[in-house]
């Protein structure tokens, strides 16, 4: 006999990060998923933002890592709450693990939760982990066929940040070509170049997520 | 990767449905892919495969159906299927698109005695 079902099969999942949407939506706290491929910039890009926009918000940090904390321990430095996901060999955070250390934050206290995803462009755009929305980085030196092969991602973030702009004169990365791409995916997607080490566009990013996190608080 | 944690997932469905229904034995499972879903349907079997050994569910065969990508054109309302990754409206040349069908990873039904 044939028993119809008919559900989504990251159910689980998706209703755990329904929950903590719901409990961030009241906390009004600005929950931000960052997705790229290891070696992008995320965690140079989070060194930079405490120290550009620490001092004007509450902000905390989920680390995911398959292992180690060296990600953690390059922002122990900026004194804020940080908590190191170790997945121990599986590609991509989820709603559970997420759930898990939410209560290590004093959410009454937080603007911001900057989530630095495993470093994978396929399997973290799968799994819902509550977050107000996900934030795509890419790096000229990764080359500019990523929103290409990886249209999922470049369609579900709510913008894109090209790292490492410094580098394209010792690279083949073809800036017409990948935001041609790009715009073929998603056409309202904002892109800000930036360069984390020289500090190109960083003011915009600076602006641009304030701007988020301000948003999240009205 | 993705595929193991997904295939547990879809194989607790499976086992809760199958208990709550009294079956002895599952002998197909029915699920759906959208296109845009990133997952390789072989890597997948084989997770399912290892993920159902010893219950109810081991040699269960598994039938994917993969949805084509469709998209809504939010400018002229046209619907249609995009050639390959580029999300642009056949007809008045938009760029912007909404999903309607594409994005799916569904249990349909599972059959069994």
């Amino acid at each position: 006999m044939e028993i119809k079902i008919m559900k989504n099969i990251l159910d689980r999942n998706q209703n755990k990060a329904d929950e903590i949407r719901n409990l961030l939506t009241l906390k009004k706290i600005l929950m931000v998923n960052i997705i790229s491929s290891p070696g992008a910039g995320k965690t140079t890009l989070l060194e930079r933002t405490l120290e550009a926009i620490g001092a004007k918000f509450r902000i905390g940090v989920i680390e995911g890592d398959i292992t180690t904390d060296r990600d953690a321990q390059r922002l122990k430095k900026y004194n804020i709450p940080i908590v190191v996901i170790n997945t121990e060999g599986g590609c991509h955070l989820d709603s559970n693990s997420i759930s898990k250390v939410l209560d290590s934050f004093d959410l009454d206290n937080l603007d911001v939760l900057f989530v630095e995803n495993v470093g994978n462009l396929i399997c973290p755009s799968q799994f819902d982990l509550g977050e107000t929305f996900k934030l795509a980085i890419v790096s000229t030196t990764e080359g500019d066929d990523k929103p290409g092969k990886y249209p999922m991602l470049f369609r579900e973030a709510v913008a894109v940040l090209l790292n490492k702009i410094d580098l394209i004169p010792y690279t083949n990365f073809n800036f017409e070509s990948f935001n041609s791409d790009l715009i073929k995916i998603n056409s309202q997607i904002p892109l800000l170049q930036i360069s984390c080490t020289r500090g190109d566009g960083l003011t915009d990013w600076y602006k641009w997520i304030a701007d988020q996190i301000v948003f999240s608080r009205l | 990767m993705h595929e193991l944690r997904i295939a547990e997932d879809l194989t607790a469905i499976v086992l809760d449905t199958a208990l709550s229904k009294n079956l002895s034995k599952v002998t197909k499972v029915n699920i759906i892919f959208g296109q845009l879903i990133q997952i390789v349907p072989d890597i997948f079997e084989f997770a399912f495969i290892e993920t159902v050994r010893n219950s109810i569910a081991e040699g269960a065969e598994l039938d994917i159906e993969i949805l084509p990508l469709k998209m809504k054109c939010l400018n002229c309302g046209n619907d249609f299927q995009p050639k390959e990754n580029r999300f642009t409206c056949n007809i008045c040349g938009s760029t912007d698109m909404g999903i309607i069908q594409g994005k799916e990873l569904f249990i349909k039904s599972i059959e069994g005695e």
